[in-house]
C-alpha cells in the first residue's frame, strides 16, 4: 500500500513539472497543446473511493493552475473529469466484468481498450478545459480546431508514456 | 436532524463534488479581485518562482544568438541617434549663448530600469501571463511598464518579494495606449487571441494619414511608458463597421515566443503625477 502511495506522488510531481515546464510551452501549429498531467488522474486505480479521486483531481488540477497562471481553470476541469473517468471506463468495461482492482494501463486493459479509454478520456478532458478557457462559442471554429487537434496530440503523448511505464514495470 | 445527517452521508460524494467546483469557479471568475491580495496563486509566488528560475538557468542560454543580433541592431540604431543628437545639440549650442542656456537634469533622471530575466512565459491562451526574476526587494511594484530590446511586452500585476507576474501585451483583458510616430493620432492597442506577432489598434479618427510601414509608439498619456517607445509596424487598414472610426493592423516589434531579458520602467514622477491626478478629481 505504501509503496502504491509513494509511486502516486512521484507520478503526481513528475506529471506537474512536466507539464509546467515543457508542455506548457509546447504548441504545435499554433493550435495543438499537451496536457499530459491527466495521465496522473487517468491512472489512479478504480477501487479508489470516487471522494480521494475528487480531491486529488482538484489538487492537481490547481497545481498546474498556480504554475500556469489560469486561475481555477483546470482545477473545475479536473473536479468535473474525475467524475466523467468512471462513466468512460464502465462503457468499455461490462460491469460483470471483475475490474475493482484495475489500474488502467495497456497492460490490464488490453491494447484496444485502453485506446478507446484514453481517447475518450483526452477528447473529455480537452472539450472541457477548452470550453472554460473561451467561455464563448463566439470562436467556435477555432475552438473546437483547438480541442481536437490537442486530444489527439495528447493521446499520442499518453500512449507513449504508458507503453514505456509498461515496458519497466 | 437524523434524516438530515443521513442525507449528507449518504450523498457526501455529491457534496464535496459540489464544493470543489464551487471553489474553482470562485478562482476562476474572482481570481482577479483574490490577485491584489495573494502572490500565492500566482507563478510569482516562492515554490514555482524557485522552480522555473532554475530551469531558466538551463534554458535561458538557448535563444542567445537571435538576441544577441536584436540587441546589435538596436544598439547601431541607438547609437545612430546619440550621433544626430549630439550633431543638433552642438548646431544650438553654438547658436545661443551657452550661460543663458542652463540645461535641467530632472527629464533625463525621470525613468529608471530594473534589468530582470523572464522565467516562465505563455503566448498561446487568450489570457497570457509571463513571469520575471525580480520583485518587490528590487523595488518593483504592480503597475509598471515592462519593455524589451525591441518594445513594450507589459505590464507589472503582481508583485512577490523576489518575482514578478506581468500582464503581457497578448492579454486580450488589456490595452495599451499607442500613436503613430510623429503624428498626434492616439489610438488604443489590443491583442486578439491567436497570432502572437499581430496586434490591433481600435478607434483610430477617419481622417487620420498614415503609411504602411509607419512606427507605432507608446502616447505617454499614462505614468506606465514614457513616450516613444516602439510597440509595432502598421501593417494594414482593416475594415470595420463603424462609419467614423478604423482599425489598423499592426505587426508587433518584440518576438514573444522568445522573450528572455526585459527593463522594468520605473517613473520617478509616478507618484507625484498620481497624486496630481487624485487632487484633480477631488476638485470636480
Amino acid at each position: 500500500m505504501s509503496r502504491e502511495l509513494i509511486y502516486y506522488a512521484i507520478l503526481f510531481v513528475a506529471m506537474l513539472l512536466l507539464q509546467a515546464l515543457i508542455c506548457n510551452h509546447i504548441v504545435l501549429f499554433n493550435v495543438a497543446v499537451p496536457i499530459i498531467f491527466i495521465y496522473f488522474i487517468i491512472r489512479l486505480p478504480m477501487s479508489l473511493s470516487t471522494n480521494w479521486v475528487l480531491t486529488l483531481s482538484f489538487l492537481m488540477g490547481f497545481c498546474v493552475d498556480i504554475f500556469s497562471d489560469t486561475p481555477g481553470m483546470n482545477a473545475l476541469a479536473c473536479t468535473i473529469f474525475a467524475i466523467a473517468r468512471r462513466k468512460i471506463f464502465t462503457l468499455y468495461n461490462s460491469r460483470d466484468e471483475h475490474h475493482a482492482e484495475i489500474v488502467p494501463s495497456i497492460s490490464t486493459l488490453g491494447f484496444a481498450t485502453y485506446c478507446k479509454y484514453l481517447l475518450t478520456t483526452t477528447l473529455c478532458y480537452c472539450t472541457l478545459i477548452f470550453l472554460i478557457e473561451y467561455f464563448s462559442f463566439s470562436h467556435l471554429p477555432m475552438m473546437l480546431l483547438k480541442i481536437v487537434s490537442s486530444s489527439v496530440l495528447t493521446f499520442l503523448l499518453l500512449l507513449g508514456i504508458d507503453s514505456l511505464m509498461a515496458r519497466q514495470s | 436532524m437524523r434524516n438530515l445527517l443521513n442525507f449528507i452521508i449518504r450523498y457526501n460524494t455529491w457534496f464535496i463534488f459540489i464544493f470543489y467546483v464551487l471553489l474553482s469557479c470562485t478562482l476562476l471568475f474572482n481570481g482577479r479581485n483574490f490577485y491584489q491580495q495573494s502572490v500565492y496563486l500566482t507563478s510569482a509566488n516562492g515554490v514555482s518562482s524557485t522552480v522555473y528560475g532554475m530551469t531558466n538557468s538551463v534554458t535561458g542560454y538557448f535563444n542567445l544568438k537571435e538576441i544577441n543580433a536584436d540587441l546589435q541592431r538596436r544598439n547601431a540604431s541607438l547609437e545612430n541617434e546619440v550621433l544626430n543628437l549630439q550633431n543638433q545639440l552642438k548646431y544650438y549650442v553654438t547658436m545661443v549663448d551657452a550661460d543663458s542656456a542652463s540645461m535641467s537634469s530632472t527629464h533625463a533622471s525621470r525613468f529608471d530600469y530594473v534589468i530582470a530575466s523572464v522565467i516562465n512565459n505563455s503566448v498561446h491562451h487568450p489570457r497570457n501571463y509571463f513571469t520575471i526574476n525580480k520583485g518587490a526587494n528590487d523595488g518593483i511594484k504592480p503597475g509598471m511598464g515592462v519593455v524589451d530590446q525591441n518594445g513594450v511586452v507589459g505590464i507589472v500585476n503582481v508583485v512577490g518579494s523576489n518575482s514578478s507576474r506581468i500582464i503581457s501585451l497578448l492579454n486580450t483583458t488589456q490595452h495599451f495606449s499607442v500613436k503613430i510616430k510623429n503624428t498626434d493620432y492616439i489610438g488604443s492597442l489590443s491583442w486578439y487571441e491567436g497570432n502572437p506577432g499581430i496586434a490591433y489598434i481600435e478607434e483610430m479618427a477617419q481622417h487620420m494619414q498614415f503609411h504602411v510601414g509607419d512606427t507605432v509608439v507608446t502616447s505617454g498619456f499614462s505614468t506606465t511608458f514614457p513616450e516613444g517607445i516602439p510597440v509595432g509596424t502598421v501593417i494594414s487598414r482593416v475594415r470595420t463597421t463603424d462609419e467614423n472610426f478604423f482599425t489598423l493592423k499592426v505587426k508587433l516589434m518584440s518576438d514573444f515566443p522568445r522573450l528572455s531579458t526585459v527593463r522594468v520602467i520605473k517613473d520617478d514622477f509616478k507618484a507625484e503625477l498620481d497624486s496630481l491626478q487624485l487632487y484633480d478629481a477631488a476638485n470636480n
